[in-house]
């Protein structure tokens, strides 16, 4: 019933519909149509004959795949879209990814017939053909396909399997497990010596330490994320004084043993892990794939982390909680790690289910492995060693968990397969369901479907041929594989992680990436050293926080030296520390901290961190995949849909308005003055104990002088704003 | 707007601000100063907002959205074959089987107007007089016929909220025009469905997130936030940030004038700039009260007027969607499709006519693409409710053959492209996808699609992935 009658009943003459359809059916022009179709035609006149069959494939069939599909599927024009070529006879019967688009006078099994008719794919894409066009093909497939074009080269595209040499794959550093290294420079710290090599090397001296009140500043904002009281600055000064290195090391070990220290970097796993407590979308009022208790799987990571529990026996925990203690199941909301992944608009639908897979592998290879795995999901990896099928390896293990919202109280209502019937009354996790291999989706179309791949690990990352997992849906045997010190990346992308949250700059300046586009190490050795020593130390973060707070490269000043400024002006060295800017949790906490009104309490549900009267810490922020809030937009929250590999740090006039303008930059600088104006009369008195639980220091006298001019004729809670809104209240030296 | 001497200087001071405006020069900017983009002088088209690929024909987009999806066969697409086949059911493929009582006409009497005779229903009368500056794509398509994917892929390339959208990729390409005012704002008198994710930045830096700001309420403080202090008057906050200068200055003195000080330093001031600026830009109290009436006094016509306001200003790029307080879709006629639509045509033809209208006599319309549609369009045959009404019959969701409406920045006016089959149901000739639409809008801007990459998660992405051709024959 639908048909090409001209619509033209309102405008223009009849004809226009077809001279438009002439005039667009090829982008070439006409000087490019001429040129190719002489050299065609020359080439093959010969081979052509005077066959019947030729000369009705040379009048009706070869100019309309010149003029509507070479552009995409010839040789000429260096394009074979679907794996097809058109331009020989061996390709239009070969075919493409979907199967043969010619079978010899069978028309009903010819796909490019299908295509033209617009009943499977739709070709040409951007106007059917006629229909006498269409009988010709038709008619031209039932004589038997008469075809005089050669094929002159092999094809440009076939999918064939990735020839990697594996050998010579797991040559390269990141494959290669990490060693010990000797370090040749005596110090009495190993880091030192790796740095202070390479220092020597560039003819760089390493800056002198910080002064304690610095030091002191740094190791309470990285360990714990707040500022020290003055009393507590006042005690670690006085022991300081006495010895420094004893007062370090008590002090690093009083803040390691702080309830604080999980709050502070929890952040950094929340990031890794795009942990969100919603979705990108709503329909309608309906909240069901919302997670109201993520908060649950936030406090765990926190609980852990103070506790610190092994890096290795986290991520076992986080992949498979249920079927690694599934005597305990306490530790199951671990599984949070996956269970709170973003859940996609016509979940159920395998084209969406193959989007939520990738999110899953993407996570779990990029955040723990350091590896684009998701790359693959369409071809093989580009640059790395990861074939397609490894990609569909890893998903099926995806494909053979489902989510669920396991019910916290038995008296739960809950739906005839256990999953509770409020989100609100359950756990976000995941468990096993039917096992399921995945064919590979050639081009990642699941319409196409490849060969089947079992369940089972990475090929790169495996000694030899990867072993299929046979337990349920294999995620404990790949937990059990990334978290295993044969595993030459997992270690290394944590300790590079963490590296990169004290000093601001990572050693592989890809965090997520370490493959062969991501950034080779600055520090090789140290690198592996670190690494191999964590794993020693039983996966403990907490000997790792130890490890680098107490050497001296991480003590150093950050002051800029003129050497500093010509030899290393970014610093890849570590000839001093960088000065950083506090991220949003540490700026916000600090706010509240100093006005005397932070709330320590521990885990709980989740606040809005911008409401003015809110005074819980940061890290209990919600955060939402829907629309993140504004303050953590502003100031760099990464976006939770995805994993993020690192934050990205952005100075913005808004971020300004904010400080200036805010209802909660105004209550902070209310709740200060109240806490300043009143405890004494004399304005330097007040100045100076400002100073000390904003800087951990005196003001200078011309500060002082420049305070007490501005407190003649404007309050106290104006100049508390000032004070909050310093360059130095935002950066750590 | 030519080069001088002059521009050059601001610019070389502006570049070295990068980093402190909104978005600052985005891509361009920073690759002409790392000399990546080679010599540009002599070219007139050569402004602050660098051809990066390709020489620019617009300079800004203004991107209507009827959301929910305008019916195309009672808009800018006749069927009058409808009313052949009218009550006798679809075959061939269907996205899901019609529910409804088959094939519905138009009630609407379309007609030729302009010189160029584009067509379109009696419910534009208004734009009917812009006739010539129309280029109507009539044979668009999309993915999917639901509005959440629908909507993302007509913002963002992509089926799943997981990527940048157009006017971030925007941002990104070209920077601002005013560092002053953000680059990419989205105004909507309440939220359409979705919602942030159709301004989203995604992987690309939080700075070429659109800015949204709800009309509903068109008092300025209201729309951007912090815009101005609680209680503070203007001399005493200027006050404070001398202060503040002065205490950032002892700081820095100490500290060798560590560089990374200054930028902070320069948001700052920035931000007590933008305060008037952004107060000036968005308060259209300041228009005319028959400016005003020649938009309409509904939220749309106001958030058009806006839109103008903006872009005049130097905002790269301003959607405005066509929501309610209470209607996330309003479009989304699937009962009472006849009387709905002679609503919101009523209210959308005036305003985008009175758009259109008021940039050409400005001068802008030149170098302004303004873009019409939703994210598809809707079934040529009904949809009944449970009653069965026929008087109060519906259009379902249909995305294999819809219009779109483009005029000005550098697009073929007068101009009637692509066709769909005699019933509306596919589009046939010279289609159209949504990745096509967006190349062709990225060309417009000056951008080759294939080549406006971001590096992320170990590869290169593009907003229209590995899709998308311009529509060369709509060019002017």
């Amino acid at each position: 019933m639908i048909s090409f009658l001209p619509e033209s009943s309102y405008f223009g003459p009849p004809n226009m519909m077809s001279q438009e359809k002439l005039r667009d059916g090829g982008r070439l022009d006409p000087v490019q149509w001429a040129v190719i179709v002489s050299l065609i035609w020359s080439a093959t006149f010969n081979a052509a004959g005077a066959d019947d069959g030729i000369d009705f494939f040379e009048s009706k069939i070869r100019p309309v795949l010149i003029q509507h599909c070479y552009e995409c599927h010839s040789r000429e024009f260096s394009e074979a879209k679907g794996g097809l070529v058109l331009d020989s006879r061996e390709g239009i019967r070969r075919g493409g990814d979907s199967g043969a688009a010619v079978v010899p006078s069978d028309p009903s099994e010819s796909l490019i017939l299908q295509a033209v008719r617009y009943e499977s794919l739709e070709m040409p894409p951007d106007s059917k053909l006629p229909g006498n066009v269409i009988a010709d093909i038709e008619k031209w497939i039932a004589m038997g396909a008469p075809d005089p074009r050669e094929e002159i080269t092999t094809p440009i595209t076939e999918r064939k399997r990735a020839e990697i040499d594996w050998n010579a794959a797991r040559r390269f550093w990141a494959f290669q497990p990490p060693n010990k290294h000797e370090v040749a420079v005596g110090t009495s710290h190993k880091i030192d010596g790796f740095i202070q090599s390479q220092l020597a090397e560039q003819g760089l001296t390493p800056n002198p330490l910080a002064e304690n009140r610095t030091l002191l500043r740094r190791l309470y904002f990285d360990l714990i994320g707040l500022p020290p009281t003055p009393s507590e600055a006042e005690e670690f000064l006085q022991a300081a004084a006495v010895d420094r290195e004893s007062a370090l090391f008590d002090l690093v070990d009083s803040l390691l043993a702080s309830p604080h220290f999980g709050e502070r970097w929890a952040s950094l796993w929340l990031d890794v892990a795009r942990y969100a407590e919603d979705q990108a979308h709503i329909v309608g009022s309906n909240k069901e794939l919302f997670y109201p208790n993520a908060y649950r799987y936030r406090d765990w990571l926190i609980d852990a982390f103070n506790e610190d529990v092994p890096y290795d026996e986290l991520i076992r925990l986080q992949l498979a909680a249920d079927l690694h203690t599934p005597e305990d199941p306490r530790d199951d909301v671990a599984l949070g790690f996956l269970g709170l992944g973003p859940k996609y608009y016509r979940r159920g639908a395998l084209e969406v289910m193959a989007d939520e897979w990738e999110d899953r592998v993407d996570v779990v290879s990029r955040g723990l492995l350091g590896l684009t795995v998701a790359c693959a999901r369409c071809h093989d990896h580009k640059f790395d060693p990861i074939p397609t099928e490894d990609y569909y390896a890893l998903a099926g293990v995806f494909a053979s968990s489902e989510m669920w919202n396991r019910p916290m109280e038995d008296e739960a209502e809950t739906e005839k397969n256990g999953q509770a019937k409020e989100p609100d009354q359950a756990i976000h996790i995941v468990r096993d369901q039917k096992v399921q291999d995945l064919n590979v989706f050639i081009r990642g179309d699941v319409n196409t479907k490849g060969e089947v791949v079992p369940r089972r690990f990475l090929t790169i990352l495996s000694k030899s041929t990867p072993v299929a997992f046979v337990h349920g849906s294999g995620r404990l045997e790949l937990a059990h594989l990334i978290a295993s010190s044969d595993n030459p990346l997992t270690a290394r992308v944590i300790v590079n992680r963490i590296w990169a949250t004290y000093f601001g700059q990572p050693l592989v300046g890809t965090p997520s990436n370490f493959g062969q586009l991501g950034d080779v190490p600055t520090h090789p050795e140290l690198l592996d050293d670190l690494a191999v020593r964590f794993m020693e130390n039983g996966w403990s973060l907490k000997w790792l926080h130890r490890e680098i707070v107490t050497s001296q490269t991480y003590q150093r000043s950050s002051d800029l030296t003129p050497d500093g400024k010509t030899i290393d002006p970014a610093n890849r060295l570590l000839a001093r520390m960088n000065r950083r800017r506090l991220n949003v949790e540490q700026w916000r906490d600090a706010l509240l901290k100093v006005t005397g009104q932070l709330d320590s309490a521990i885990g709980g549900q989740s606040m809005v961190p911008d409401q003015p009267d809110e005074r819980r810490r940061t890290v209990y922020s919600e955060r939402s995949r829907f629309q993140l809030n504004p303050l953590l937009a502003m100031f760099d929250f990464p976006d939770p849909n995805a994993h993020a590999a690192k934050r990205v740090e952005t100075t913005t006039p808004l971020q300004k308005l904010f400080v200036i303008n805010s209802p909660f930059m105004v209550a902070r600088a209310k709740d200060f003055a109240q806490r300043f104006g009143t405890e004494s009369d004399d304005l330097v008195v007040q100045i100076q104990q400002a100073y000390q639980i904003l800087f951990t220091r005196p003001p200078s006298q011309e500060e002082l002088e420049v305070g007490r001019q501005f407190l003649q004729e404007s309050t106290w809670e104006q100049y508390a704003q000032v004070l909050l809104a310093s360059n130095e209240f935002l950066f750590l030296d | 707007m030519k080069p001088t001497p002059t521009s050059t200087l601001s610019r070389r001071s502006l570049l070295q601000r990068i980093g402190t405006g909104f978005g600052a020069l985005g891509l361009a900017g920073t690759m002409q100063c790392q000399g990546l983009l080679g010599n540009q002088t002599d070219a007139g088209t050569v402004g602050i907002s660098n051809p990066f690929h390709l020489v620019p024909r617009a300079k800004r987009i203004i991107f209507l959205f009827m959301n929910g999806g305008p019916s195309h066969v009672d808009t800018f697409d006749p069927k009058p074959a409808l009313a052949t086949y009218e009550g006798q059911q679809p075959d061939g493929k269907l996205y899901k089987p019609s529910k409804g009582s088959g094939y519905m006409p138009s009630p609407f009497q379309f007609s030729p107007h302009g010189e160029s005779g584009v067509v379109m229903s009696e419910l534009f009368p208004h734009l009917a007089q812009c006739a010539d500056d129309l280029c109507v794509i009539r044979s668009m398509h999309t993915s999917v016929p639901n509005h959440e994917p629908g909507l993302l892929m007509m913002h963002c390339g992509n089926l799943q909220p997981i990527r940048p959208c157009l006017g971030s990729w925007l941002s990104y390409g070209l920077g601002s025009e005013n560092e002053d005012l953000p680059s990419f704002v989205a105004l909507s008198p309440g939220r359409p469905v979705v919602g942030p994710q159709l301004w989203s930045s995604s992987f690309l830096p939080g700075e070429h997130q659109g800015v949204a700001v709800d009309t509903n309420d068109l008092d300025v403080e209201k729309m951007i936030a912090n815009v101005k202090h609680p209680s503070l008057s203007r001399s005493e906050q200027r006050k404070q940030l001398d202060m503040l200068f002065q205490l950032n200055q002892l700081h820095q003195e100490q500290r060798q004038n560590d560089q990374i000080f200054d930028e902070q330093i320069q948001a700052m001031e920035l931000a007590y700039q933008m305060q008037s600026e952004a107060t000036e830009a968005f308060d259209i109290s300041r228009e005319s009260e028959s400016v005003r009436q020649l938009y309409g006094e509904t939220p749309f016509g106001q958030s058009c007027l806006l839109a103008r306001r903006l872009c005049e200003r130097g905002v790269r790029y301003v959607q405005v969607y066509y929501v309610t307080k209470n209607g996330k879709q309003p479009w989304d006629t699937h009962s009472n499709n006849n009387e709905s639509h002679r609503k919101l045509c009523a209210d959308s033809d005036r305003a985008t006519a009175a758009l259109l209208m008021d940039l050409k006599t400005r001068g802008l319309l030149d170098d302004t693409l303004v873009v019409w549609t939703g994210e598809f369009g809707r079934t040529p045959y009904s949809q009944l409710d449970k009653k069965k009404d026929l008087n109060k019959a519906g259009r379902d969701h249909h995305h294999t053959g819809f219009s779109t409406v483009l005029a000005g920045g550098g697009v073929k006016g007068g101009l009637m492209y692509g066709a769909t089959d005699e019933l509306g149901m596919n589009a046939v000739e010279n289609r159209v996808h949504v990745h096509d639409l967006h190349a062709t809008m990225l060309h417009l801007m000056g951008l080759d699609h294939e080549r406006l990459t971001y590096r992320y998660s170990g590869r290169d992405f593009r907003l229209t992935d590995i899709h998308g051709r311009v529509v060369e024959d709509i060019l002017a």
